[in-house]
């Protein structure tokens, strides 16, 4: 079964700022708990959008403070774009 | 008689040095290519014709003086191709009969009486211009035309040399220790009133003159080699400044810099080596920031313009950054590098791609979208306030209109990346 919306930006969270996917929730702060910093947001966010294959508006991207709130955030993008495989709400 | 300047339709061969200002706003030696045309023409009233966006800028700039106004034009002209570098020594006069100096297919000037203005002027400025150029007599000229930013840089020095012959003064004026010297002729410095130098600097005049403008300060161990000019309130810090150097208005330079042009309110204030280079407004360039300017092969350098790379027909090009561009500490740029403006350049501890657009960040070997146009301008601020200065409301909608102007070829680069 493909991962989950959710399993993959774990994926890609743990990959760019070196956090154990297991430490990862969606409460958790991108800055405060996982350690981004202006460099690593940005890359993050272009992460997110070469994995999802979506396009993101950078400043709304980077406003972004929660993996829960990036999730809802790719989804919604997904949603729009016409991109297949979001959650089930 | 009246002169007008205009920038023509090639002003986009010279990206990235032009997304902000007109063709006639570039430096070539210690001045722009319309301070020359204005020290050439002083006496008569000038109008200019350029992109629309860079209106309101050229008229905060030159309030007494028209823009894109195309009833200014009914009037003799004396009409001049903005990409024109004016010498001393070029034989252009205001006055004469009506004719079209052209090189190649390009206008270079035109003059044009009063009613044969108001026999071609309809209503947009190059129908004029290509009204009077096939109707007025054509007269091929030499006169130097600036088609592409490495023509900038390799005029510098004869245009530095020029500019010293036109100053009305020279010597020694401002404050010269003993301690520091001038090796060769001294009637080929001028160091003006307000202008400073520290004990140990040598200004080497053998090879050509060399210019250290009002409030400039050069600190001890500096070495500046002319043709070289210093500007304005510019601090050289234990630089070698090698010849052919052109260094524009409050500037800090450190390290190496051989025949580059350095626009103004830049920042280049540690070690490392800039050659044959243009360094638009407010860049800074990271501590061992470092050009290449010749290949190992010493073949002639090809340079990205509109996307495509372009014989230079020279051997010695360096690279090419347009306005607010940071590069990190240590980064190292390969010969004939164009990076656009507004970019954050990250080191990847070996040579970056040649070219890098605007509005991104370059890290990890990837170009980034950044943090977007805000926080672009939030920066601008900062790094402009630093210096007395501030963003204009016109400043902005010129910066937000290259932005969108841009945008498409770095989201086009991005896509290609990950594909």
């Amino acid at each position: 079964m493909a991962d989950s919306v959710t399993d993959k930006v774990k994926k890609v969270v743990s990959r760019q700022l070196k956090v154990e996917e297991s430490l990862i929730n969606p409460d958790s702060d991108f800055v405060k708990d996982l350690g981004a910093d202006s460099l690593k947001s940005v890359e993050l966010v272009a992460a997110f959008e070469e994995e999802f294959d979506i396009e993101m508006d950078e400043e709304a991207a980077l406003n972004v403070r929660t993996v829960g709130k990036a999730i809802e955030h790719i989804e919604k993008s997904m949603k729009e774009q016409g991109k297949s495989g979001a959650d089930p709400q | 008689m009246k002169v007008c300047v205009f920038e023509d339709r090639d002003y986009d061969k010279l990206y990235p040095l032009t997304y902000l200002r007109a063709t006639f706003e570039l430096k070539c030696g210690h001045t722009s290519l319309l301070e020359k045309i204005k020290r050439k023409f002083g006496a008569g009233t000038f109008c200019y014709f350029a992109r629309e966006q860079l209106a309101p800028g050229l008229k905060t700039k030159m309030p007494d003086e028209s823009v894109n106004d195309l009833d200014a034009l009914r009037d003799d002209l004396l009409i001049i191709n903005g990409r024109w570098l004016a010498s001393g020594t070029d034989d252009l006069q205001a006055d004469g009969p009506e004719e079209v100096g052209i090189s190649g297919e390009t206008l270079v000037y035109a003059r044009v009486k009063a009613d044969t203005v108001q026999k071609h002027l309809k209503d947009d400025f190059f129908g004029f211009i290509d009204s009077i150029k096939s109707n007025l007599k054509n007269k091929d000229v030499s006169l130097k035309l600036i088609s592409f930013p490495w023509d900038l840089v390799s005029s510098n020095g004869d245009a530095i040399k020029d500019d010293f012959d036109m100053l009305s003064q020279k010597g020694i004026s401002g404050k010269f220790p003993p301690q520091a010297a001038i090796y060769g002729d001294a009637d080929r410095a001028y160091v003006a009133e307000t202008a400073k130098i520290h004990p140990f600097v040598v200004l080497d005049t053998s090879g050509g003159p060399v210019i250290i403008d009002e409030g400039a300060i050069i600190y001890p161990f500096s070495r500046i080699e002319g043709p070289a000019c210093i500007g304005k309130d510019t601090q050289i810090h234990g630089a070698k400044i090698r010849e052919g150097t052109a260094i524009g208005p409050v500037c800090m330079v450190g390290g190496e810099v051989e025949e580059s042009i350095i626009h103004g309110y830049a920042n280049k204030f540690h070690d490392g080596f800039l050659g044959h280079s243009y360094i638009c407004e407010w860049v800074n360039l990271g501590a061992q920031t470092t050009n290449s300017d010749i290949k190992n092969d010493y073949s002639q350098v090809q340079v990205y313009v509109k996307g495509e790379l372009t014989d230079t027909n020279q051997t010695k090009v360096g690279c090419f950054i347009g306005d607010h561009t940071k590069t990190s500490i240590g980064t190292l740029l390969n010969t004939g590098s164009v990076f656009g403006m507004m970019s954050n350049v990250m080191s990847i501890g070996g040579l970056l791609p040649k070219f890098i657009p605007s509005f991104c960040w370059f890290m990890n070997n990837k170009i980034l979208k950044g943090y977007g146009f805000r926080m672009f301008i939030k920066t601008a601020e900062t790094v402009v306030s630093r210096r007395g200065r501030k963003l204009t409301e016109d400043d902005i909608r010129l910066l937000e209109y290259t932005y969108k102007l841009v945008k498409p070829e770095r989201d086009a680069l991005i896509k290609k990346e990950r594909m």
